[in-house]
């Protein structure tokens, strides 16, 4: 593809007018232009329902559970079925959600804007990866239907080998074919970063989103075919008894765990660093300033991605020998820095910025005080000596719902309320995305808090049943997800009324440098008329705001 | 010290190495809350400060500054140090039992935990002595579980095919809860059971009074307990169903055929030599794989046994 | 088109392309090396057996990487990402080996059936 060398004219710098006839959505029209389509913005959208109906799903499930433990004893379901929505919760959720997540909902739509290309590195691909997606969703459900499973979505052997629950064998084809849908969707993003950079775009002058894409696409393509194996072994295990996880056959059931979490750790870092990215966009934005700590950010993205094949042992520090859990901890405050370094960088972003507290940024915000919550609690559990007393507790689930939920969906929601006008090109209420982001945050806080006291003073994870004493902890965090699920309502009502009731979007709503701005919202078929000339993407100064058409134009 | 009721975040303090334990808990804990109020005062205060609104215009900041971004690095890299020390050391302390420690085998199957204590005894709780080191070696019979009391802030899976160790000494008599920490199916939730801490003087004296069920229970009764806790129940079957060795049911009195041709009527004297030598008389049609129980049971233990297998009554 | 010479293997439009010659050459160190793998397993020579197999597969591994998927006339990039590949291929295996090997000790003797031979 010849990029050009001519430079966007001022015209059409000035106030890009959509043509209603040429913007993606309209640019051809029945069901099969969809499925079909090689265009990378359209494909966005494909994985951003795909994805929002996995968390729906995935939500039921969680509510159906919390429900279960608001009382001790039998609530509404028997145990087999309880130990199959926590298992069915997490499996949803890790891989038909959050895994592709970010990076395949927001990524696939963004990335070769913000590089003022016209598509992704291989169009093609990037349609198989969704394909797999939709196979492997089908697959899960199926698992579901066939004879459901209740390993945990950690699929533990021997339990796993040995449990007599139909659903394992499809569930683990299903997330080997998943594995694929993610490893082509990070090959295609390190190619696209590698070799589609416009003209005076280097590494350094690249948006930190794209930092972030291209070190979780690093990890995708490394750590998922460990998954793949380990699911492949399982598998064989199953149907052959092959021995390698199961004692009594002479294999050893806690090399299964070494295969599990050296993909499954990684993995937890796809799911944070694009979440990163996208604090990173909107706190520099909605500062009105620019970013700081530039080439910090940008190393810290690809240290954490090198750290975090370093550390899966400490999942498994109550199973390992001595030796192996002293490594394990002693790398695993590594990784730690890299992501404080983050935090720190954003505050002094916004030190002396003009703060403007639009959706996005009442997002990104409650990222960063519940990441920091859910990142701290980490150290607990990297310390040796604490982690024995906190391991398999609810001190864990909370913690990793701080920084999946707190951190991860909140990040989701930011990039999706950031990115929605250049989507849809339509704006929201103000209102309801102010309605929405309270009573998730707030009901998000009522659900998990309390879990890191019950898992403390001893309430072990994954049970059906518990002592009476652990009740009032349990209906307080069962009250606290039904505020969630009314929140998240409130946020798809609000976003969905936009698509028809909105005002249209201006191409920069929010005054914004990186170059998905400097095209209509939404965008043409083909992105740009001409291939922009790459600028410093947090240089704010070239923006003002008109107040006719309600966004930022050229000054 | 001695902290007898749970403060707001942590058990009581069951063990000694509880309170070491803790310590490491209240090193990460305070710097983690002041780093989440430094963290969280700053978010607040620039909001408050630094917003947009009429007459405000932002001052000037400059977007790098090397030596602040070696600065929070550095620190906090220091701070990790320390604190992986302090959980290294106590772990340390931890995964070493001592010498000469009491040593209880513990065996985890789905859904219960067994105790078998040096004497011979085995129990569904786990008694101890305060004061005592108690090292308990685990194995699974199944799935992997793990044993965990929350008092004594101890916690090791238990693994089939393999043994796991893990070690405590009391410090207050009482009763602790004991749970199943690693899932392992259906009444995951229900693999409960509890530590009892007796004085010294008392441990022995349970000891003695508990091993000597048989003085408790009429002999049959004790007789089922041990052939459901002592290994008889995985190879003979009680109900007619065929197993590695011949069923119980209705074998008393009954003429069994041998392996060397020879028959012999199944009375008290035949069960007694079964289980002492089972490689003396070989039921015709099983392999020779019973091992032998000499010095494994007491003369009254195979004599409750033979009390049981006579309530069994029904066609062999 | 004029063809690849032993002294300029650079075909205009086309770039690099690895002389027939040196293909040749290569399958037929590979032939010989996969005839000495199975060779030497008639001999018992203990441990040293694992030793010599895993040195004769890296050599034909590196000459597939650099021959056949023309790594030695690529930019240098390639070659780094094909080797942290290998070592985190090492570091997993390693670790692992190193917490089984330490808990080596504590596996129940006879606990799974014998194989029979």
């Amino acid at each position: 593809m010849s990029s050009s060398k001519t430079t966007v004219g001022a015209e059409q710098r000035a106030a890009p007018q959509a043509d209603a006839r040429d913007d993606y959505l309209r640019h051809s029209r029945g069901i099969l232009s969809w499925i079909f389509t090689l265009d990378h913005k359209r494909i966005g959208v494909l994985y951003l329902v795909s994805i929002l109906s996995a968390f729906f799903l995935g939500g039921t499930f969680a509510v159906l559970l919390r429900t279960e433990l608001i009382g001790p004893g039998k609530t509404i379901v028997d145990p087999d079925t309880y130990n199959q929505f926590f298992t069915l919760h997490g499996a949803v959720m890790i891989f038909l959600f959050i895994i592709p997540g970010i990076p395949a909902a927001l990524g696939n739509f963004t990335l070769p804007l913000m590089l003022g290309a016209k598509d992704v590195a291989f169009p093609r691909l990037n349609l198989l990866s969704w394909w797999l997606w939709i196979t492997g969703a089908l697959l899960s459900v199926a698992s579901i239907l066939i004879g459901a499973i209740d390993t945990g979505w950690t699929f533990y052997t021997p339990y796993s080998t040995t449990t007599a629950q139909k659903g394992v064998l499809p569930i683990v084809i299903g997330v080997f074919i998943l594995g694929f849908s993610s490893i082509f969707t990070g090959l295609n993003f390190i190619v696209t970063v590698h070799k589609l950079r416009p003209k005076g775009m280097t590494w350094f002058r690249m948006p930190l989103f794209l930092w972030a894409i291209y070190s979780t696409a690093v990890i995708q393509v490394l750590a998922t075919p460990v998954l793949g194996i380990t699911v492949a072994l399982l598998a064989a295990e199953r149907l052959m008894g092959i021995g390698i996880f199961d004692a009594g056959l002479g294999g050893d059931p806690v090399l299964f765990q070494h295969f599990f979490w050296f993909y499954s750790h990684p993995a937890v870092y796809i799911m944070i660093l694009p979440a990163m990215g996208v604090i990173s966009e909107v706190i520099a934005v909605f500062s009105r300033k620019h970013i700081f700590g530039y080439r910090f950010i940008a190393m810290s993205s690809v240290a954490i991605a090198i750290l975090s094949f370093l550390v899966w042992g400490h999942h498994m520090f109550t199973s390992m020998s001595p030796l192996a859990n002293t490594l394990f901890s002693a790398l695993t405050f590594s990784v730690s820095i890299p992501s404080a370094i983050k935090v720190f960088n954003w505050l002094a972003t916004m030190y002396k910025g003009t703060i403007q507290l639009r959706t996005p940024m009442l997002y990104a915000l409650a990222f960063i005080f519940l990441f920091t919550i859910g990142g701290l609690t980490g150290l607990f559990l990297g310390m040796l000596a604490v982690d024995v007393h906190l391991h398999d507790t609810y001190f864990v689930v909370a913690h990793f719902h701080y920084v999946m939920f707190g951190g991860t969906v909140m990040a989701f929601l930011a990039g999706l309320h950031y990115w929605w006008p250049k989507m849809t090109g339509k704006m929201y209420s103000e209102l309801a995305g102010r309605w929405g982001f309270w009573l998730v945050f707030v009901g998000f806080q009522v659900t998990f808090f309390i879990q890191f006291i019950m898992g403390s003073r001893g309430m072990p994870r994954r049970y059906y049943d518990y002592l009476p004493e652990f009740q009032i902890y349990h209906q307080i965090s069962s009250i606290g997800s039904y505020l969630t699920a009314v929140g998240f309502f409130v946020v798809a009502g609000c976003l969905a009324r936009s698509l028809v009731r909105g005002v249209p979007a201006p191409a920069n709503p929010w005054g914004a440098n990186s170059l998905e701005w400097w095209t209509p919202s939404p965008p043409p078929h083909d992105n740009f008329a001409e291939t922009p000339e790459a600028d410093d993407p947090y240089d704010f100064s070239k923006w003002t705001l008109d107040p006719g058409t309600g966004g930022y134009v050229r000054s | 010290m001695i902290v007898p009721v749970a403060t707001v975040w942590l058990p009581q303090r069951g063990s000694t190495f509880a309170q070491d334990v803790d310590f490491s808990w209240d090193l990460v804990f305070w710097t983690s809350a002041f780093f989440f109020a430094l963290i969280t005062f700053l978010l607040l205060w620039f909001v408050l400060r630094y917003r947009e609104r009429p007459g405000y215009v932002a001052g000037s900041a400059t977007d790098h500054h090397t030596g602040l971004e070696i600065f929070w690095s550095v620190v906090p890299t220091l701070i990790v140090v320390g604190l992986f020390w302090s959980g290294y050391r106590t772990y340390l302390d931890m995964a070493t039992p001592p010498a000469g420690a009491y040593e209880v085998q513990v065996t985890g199957q789905k859904w219960n935990w067994l105790f078998s204590y040096p004497n011979g005894y085995v129990d569904g709780q786990l008694h101890v002595p305060e004061d005592t080191p108690v090292r308990l070696v685990m194995t699974s019979q199944d799935v992997i579980h793990a044993f965990f009391v929350p008092a004594f802030r101890i916690k090791r899976d238990v693994i089939p095919g393999r043994y796991s160790q893990v070690w405590f000494e009391a410090i207050d008599p009482g009763t602790y809860d004991v749970f199943c920490a690693e899932y392992c199916g259906t009444s995951h939730s229900a693999m409960l059971t509890k530590v009892v801490v007796h004085e010294r003087a008392d441990f022995d004296r349970w000891l003695a009074e508990a091993s000597d069920f048989l003085s408790r229970m009429p002999p049959a009764e004790a007789g089922a307990l041990l052939y459901a806790q002592r290994g008889c129940k995985q190879c003979h079957s009680v109900d007619g169903a065929s197993g590695i060795g011949p069923t119980f049911r209705g074998i008393y009195g009954h003429d069994q055929r041998l392996a060397s041709g020879a028959s012999a009527r199944v009375d008290e004297n035949y069960i007694r030599e079964s289980i002492l030598a089972p490689q003396a008389k070989v039921a015709l049609g099983y392999e020779p794989v019973m091992p032998a129980y000499q010095g494994r049971l007491r003369d009254e233990e195979i004599g409750a046994i033979v009390e049981y297998i006579k309530t069994l009554e029904g066609t062999p | 088109m004029t063809h690849p010479t032993a002294a300029s293997s650079h075909v205009p439009g086309v770039g690099h392309v690895v002389p027939i010659r040196t293909l040749l050459g290569v399958l037929a160190t590979l032939l010989v090396l996969t005839i000495a793998t199975v060779a030497i397993t008639l001999f018992d020579l203990g441990s040293f057996n694992i030793v010599l197999a895993l040195t004769i597969a890296f050599v034909k591994g590196a000459l597939v990487l650099l021959y056949f998927m023309h790594l030695r006339w690529d930019r240098p990039f390639h070659a780094i990402v094909i080797v942290s590949a290998v070592l985190f291929v090492t570091l997993f295996i390693g670790v692992a080996l190193l917490d089984t090997l330490q808990y080596h000790p504590d596996v129940i003797p006879g606990y799974a059936p014998a194989l029979k031979r």
